[in-house]
């Protein structure tokens, strides 16, 4: 019997991500754009994915679209669905004995409940930037730094600066008069990891939080949150180098399912 | 008329209040603004006027109201005053502001300073102790006083067979948009969300006996269906309002059936009957001291988390899966009851989510990946 590729596209608010599958079981190919919903991102995208597969649209046997930018791939998708759903899939493959994930992405927070492997309750942040990925990219601005430097940089700070969780504006205002001040930026850094943390904690104990964590989503990959974080909860947390694919991952696995289901 | 003539005229109205009004002043009508809630409509009506519903707007943006606002006031409030500064409901011949919660208190002052000579501004308090004969009596002598200022409108007497009568056209209307909420749950298929929502909101912009008849005529041709297969999943929906057509779209796109409501825009505001009684301003008085399970209304039994566990149960009895609270940005009632709502919720294994809104929001893409995410929840658990 032949293999059966399935390919999940995430375009989030800041990047799309695709993967294609086989059997539901083997990431074959994967592609990350740094453009997210309303840009050539997701087309881009799936075309690099495709190529890196060596592969047609029509070989894909099920194409499942999530992420912020999921309605724009009504042509192109067989399926949308929420990331959240997806998020929990993705995590439930990476981490059989996942409990509760926590997906910090560009633009909102997401805390999931997982019993054997479904996701049976969530939180999402209130609109508002606080806490979010979009929250360290204005800091990185501020303190004239690269977003992916932010986790290197904290690291090396000797003492935590009190940041504000509460609004990004705020704590922007902050960080500028902290810098007036001379305060290390490092120490900043640190700060505004630990704000980021506070504000994701209050989120994650309003459904309760039960090991195993794991956390997805871009900014799992800034150990400075990730630290803060475990600090905050009290727990480990697990992430894993596809966090920023964990979306899509949880995409094509829903695809693959669907393909079976036509069948 | 047919079912779907009458659901578009319920549309078009509930879309365009403005021409309603515009329709009734050029029938020669006074019309009064009701701000909410509980306001005694009744007296509205018993003098021969239009009393009309003013929840905000869906399609304003506030600018002249903040010259008057506090930003932490809700938008429903904002937004009608809005609607009386520029110009949009310049028709009115009055206004009645009950003054239930923390915001619309002060705002009654806002409206009165803000109108001026441009309209009366008729203040109304309702008592927090509504039950014992002295709250009764402080209720009774508050519309006595709103009776006054809209006779001085009106020009004419209220009398009491003028409001004997109009509780019964008001009393018929609540048991008619009761038995809507009933064939709406049996025929989701045919009453969507959107749908729903628009027949019950076309209520604060007609006069009861008016929109009576067309309800009933609806209820009737419901009535002759058969009752869906709903493959979907239904939910009871809560909160102060949620009649914004593009965030209602995301229940149809994603097979989510409103079950039952308990919304204070929808069910909360004809739950209750008035009972009969001789005196037409007591029978009012008595209406408003039976309303229970109230977020807005004091509860001398609060501890008991009555209400949490009456909205449970509307969820489990109505059929829903879950629950979809639509909590308004800036809503001290409703931020401080949800604690004891989601304790009373999880406690009966009740799942749902609680949707941060406003009037001015325009974009749901949250809103949309959560009521997705909630219904992938409820269609697992089924």
């Amino acid at each position: 019997m032949s293999a059966t590729y399935t390919l999940g596209i995430d375009v989030g608010s800041t990047a799309s991500k695709c993967i294609i599958l086989k059997d539901g079981s083997e990431i074959i190919a994967k592609s990350l754009i740094d453009v997210g919903a309303g840009t050539s991102g997701p087309q881009r995208a799936i075309d690099a994915v495709l190529e890196a597969a060596q592969m047609t649209r029509e070989q894909m046997a099920y194409i499942l679209a999530t992420g912020y930018g999921r309605n724009s791939l009504m042509e192109l998708a067989d399926k949308q669905m929420s990331e959240l759903s997806c998020h929990a899939k993705g995590a439930s493959f990476l981490f059989p004995e996942v409990h509760t994930v926590i997906d910090i992405g560009g633009q909102d927070v997401k805390v999931l409940h997982i019993e054997n492997g479904t996701m049976t309750n969530f939180q999402m942040n209130d609109k508002c930037a606080a806490g979010t990925g979009r929250f360290l990219d204005v800091m990185a601005r501020v303190l004239e730094v690269k977003v992916e430097d932010l986790g290197r940089l904290g690291a090396m700070s000797e003492k935590t600066v009190g940041i504000s969780s509460t609004c990004t504006v705020f704590a922007e205002s902050e960080v500028i008069s902290q810098l007036a001040m001379g305060t290390d930026k490092c120490d900043i850094i640190n700060g505004i990891h630990h704000s980021v943390a506070h504000r994701v904690t209050g989120l994650a104990h309003r459904i309760g939080v039960v090991p195993q964590v794991v956390m997805t989503g871009g900014v799992a990959q800034n150990a400075g949150v990730v630290n803060a974080l475990c600090e905050e909860l009290g727990t480990e947390i697990k992430t894993s180098p596809l966090t920023q694919y964990n979306g899509a991952l949880g995409a094509a696995l829903f695809a693959w399912q669907a393909a079976n289901r036509a069948r | 008329m047919s079912m779907n003539a009458l659901l578009d005229e319920f549309k078009n109205i509930a879309e365009s209040p403005k021409k309603q009004l515009d329709g009734y002043k050029k029938q020669g009508k006074k019309a009064i603004g009701v701000l909410p809630y509980y306001a005694p409509e009744e007296l509205v009506y018993a003098a021969g006027m239009v009393p009309f519903g003013m929840w905000g707007s869906n399609k304003k943006t506030i600018s002249r109201a903040k010259e008057y606002c506090a930003t932490f006031y809700c938008t429903i409030a904002q937004l009608a005053l809005e609607m009386l500064l520029d110009g949009t409901m310049d028709d009115l011949d009055g206004i009645i502001t009950p003054t239930i919660c923390d915001t619309l208190r002060p705002m009654s002052q806002n409206f009165r300073v803000s109108m001026g000579e441009k309209m009366p501004v008729i203040f109304l308090a309702h008592p927090q102790n509504r039950f014992d004969s002295f709250g009764l009596q402080f209720c009774v002598d508050q519309y006595a006083h709103v009776k006054k200022e809209l006779e001085k409108i009106t020009g004419k007497e209220i009398t009491n067979d003028d409001i004997q009568n109009a509780i019964k056209v008001y009393n018929e209307s609540r048991a008619a948009r009761r038995r809507f909420v009933t064939l709406a749950s049996e025929h989701c298929d045919v009453i969507t969300p959107t749908k729903r929502s628009a027949v019950l909101k076309a209520s604060w912009f007609m006069l009861k006996d008016e929109y009576t008849v067309k309800l009933n005529e609806l209820n009737e041709e419901l009535a002759k269906l058969p009752v869906c297969d709903w493959k979907g999943t239904k939910v009871v929906t809560s909160g102060i309002i949620c009649d914004n057509p593009s965030l209602l779209a995301a229940f149809e796109e994603n097979h989510i059936a409103i079950a039952a409501d308990d919304v204070a825009h929808e069910s909360r505001a004809f739950r209750v009957d008035v009972p009969e009684d001789s005196d037409g301003l007591k029978a009012l008085a008595q209406q408003f001291a039976n309303i229970d399970y109230e977020v807005l209304l004091y509860d001398p039994e609060s501890s008991k988390n009555r209400r949490g566990e009456f909205v449970a149960n509307l969820v489990k009895e109505s059929g829903a899966q879950g629950l979809v609270l639509f909590m308004q940005q800036f809503c001290d009632p409703e931020e401080m009851e949800y604690p004891y709502l989601k304790k009373a919720l999880d406690a009966a294994h009740i799942p749902h989510i609680k949707l941060g809104i406003d009037q001015q929001m325009r974009d749901f893409g949250q809103a949309r990946t959560a009521i997705q995410a909630f219904a992938d929840v409820l269609e697992m658990s089924k």
